[in-house]
């Protein structure tokens, strides 16, 4: 099963990356969000099955309150990625069962696993 | 002068040494709580966030050395000094067993006043002193993640940034030297993501860093040949982080020789990339293919790196290791690096032990 996946990242360059490495796992990217109002206005429109979430976004706003709103409006799990994932991240958003955690600067073998191991999860999960 | 009173807590249950004591601190300008037993001192330990306990040894309900103990014990309190006090009879085993228990001074009962008064001002200033210390140490923490942070994120910036670029080329040639400066630079890279998140920033675990580094070169292979058979077998090690980034480019390139000249021509190729203790204070790093290896009359084939770079690199990275390379064609071509394992107190070797 193909996936659509939104990617939430304030930072263009590495949102393309991740775009051309969701494909190249044979996915496919709904929308790419820069911040929290386009992330739920994004999801609104066409929800996708995951989403891979950047934890500290622009101005402050944090990746974890997007997540909560995600899983509780959608219910859409999230793959997160940061540069900083350590016990306190991840107790936060224990509870959004989330697809898993990749630290920057990520590996492209990396994303592209855990991508893959996001679609099993979600898959099995829809049975 | 500090922005809140200072607050004194004074513990005593034989109440006209209390009120005795109170008042000699009181006129000294200290503002004074008090508690009768062990129990209320704790708790007001706890609410009242004094800088300085005066506690005497003997209360009813438990020993004011276990008090002690207690405060000293619970993060929260554990900055509070604490001032023993004792009765003259038992002084010198209370004086052992008070400083033992983390009491920072100890005075006998009676007390003269200005003693008194000098060793709460001399506690209060050390009070002050690692108070400061604290603050400007959990600043500099909060600053190192900051930087941390920054430091990840530009260089994911820059891996993004040349990935993106990567794909723009279009003629072989290129292609190649391109996304070899690319797995060049991730090597280098990736160690920062692993690094600062364990307990140890000072030395690496090589099995998750050489294990990732070899699925990403599986996955981006070099010129079109991508996905190969890449077989880790990385013994658990923890290396500091520059003897990590050396053998993580020799790795680099090795591999990145493999994939390109170690293809063998009736079978599937594998590449196999191991790091093992060997005798004592020693490690071998292997990267072994399965490919035609030496081919006769051209010795230098399968050897030889594919650029000038790669030669000069291994060299040097190698020497840098103070260590040996040496090559073996048996099935396939192999290259043995063997290198002195660096000294390091024993605590830091085996990981999170």
């Amino acid at each position: 099963m193909g996936l659509e996946v939104l990617i939430v990242e304030d930072q263009v360059l590495i949102a393309i990356h991740l775009q051309d490495l969701v494909e190249e796992a044979g996915h496919r990217v709904s929308e790419v969000a820069h911040d929290g109002p386009s992330a739920m206005a994004a999801a609104a429109r066409q929800p996708p099955n995951i989403a891979i979430m950047d934890l500290r976004l622009a101005h402050g706003e944090s990746g974890i309150d997007v997540a909560h709103q995600l899983y509780e409006e959608h219910g859409i799990r999230c793959l997160f990625i940061s540069a900083n994932i350590d016990d306190e991240v991840r107790k936060k958003v224990a509870g959004l069962r989330p697809l898993g955690f990749i630290g920057k600067p990520f590996l492209p073998a990396e994303v592209i696993a855990a991508v893959q191991a996001s679609a099993i999860a979600v898959e099995s999960n829809a049975c | 002068m500090p922005a809140k009173p200072e607050i004194i807590l004074n513990v005593d249950d034989n109440e006209p040494g209390r009120y005795a004591t109170t008042r000699i601190l009181n006129r000294a300008g200290f503002q004074v709580l008090e508690a009768g037993t062990g129990k209320e001192a704790l708790r007001l330990a706890r609410s009242a966030s004094p800088q300085l306990v005066v506690l005497d040894v003997n209360l009813p309900d438990m020993s004011g050395i276990d008090v002690c103990r207690q405060l000293k014990s619970d993060p929260d309190t554990a900055g509070i000094m604490v001032l023993q006090v004792s009765a003259t009879n038992i002084a010198v085993l209370d004086r052992v067993n008070s400083l033992s228990a983390g009491a920072d001074s100890f005075l006998v009962e009676p007390m003269e006043p200005e003693e008194l008064e000098a060793v709460a001002r001399a506690l209060l200033r050390l009070h002050r002193v690692e108070a400061e210390l604290r603050r400007s140490l959990a600043e500099r923490e909060l600053l190192l993640r900051e930087v941390n942070h920054r430091v990840k994120n530009s260089l994911q910036l820059v891996l993004s940034m040349l990935s993106l670029q990567g794909g723009e080329f279009r003629e072989a040639g290129a292609k190649e030297l391109f996304a070899k400066a690319i797995a060049r630079v991730t090597a280098i890279a990736s160690i920062h993501e692993r690094l600062y998140q364990d307990t140890d920033p000072l030395t690496i675990d090589m099995q998750t860093y050489l294990s990732g580094l070899c699925a990403e070169l599986a996955r981006a292979g070099i010129g079109d040949e991508r996905h190969a058979d890449l077989r880790p077998a990385i013994e658990p090690m923890r290396l500091p982080t520059e003897h990590g980034v050396s053998l993580a480019l020799i790795v680099n390139e090795l591999v990145m020789n493999a994939l390109k000249h170690g293809r063998p021509n009736d079978r599937s190729a594998i590449i196999k990339v191991s790091l093992r203790r060997i005798e004592p204070g020693q490690a071998r790093l292997t990267i072994a293919d399965n490919g035609p290896g030496l081919v006769a009359g051209d010795p230098a084939s399968a050897a030889k790196p594919s650029t000038g770079l790669g030669t000069r690199l291994i060299s040097m990275l190698v020497r840098q290791l103070s260590g040996q390379l040496s090559v073996e064609h048996t099935d396939g071509y192999a290259a043995h690096i063997t290198f002195p394992l660096p000294q390091q107190p024993a605590a830091t070797w085996d990981s999170k032990s």
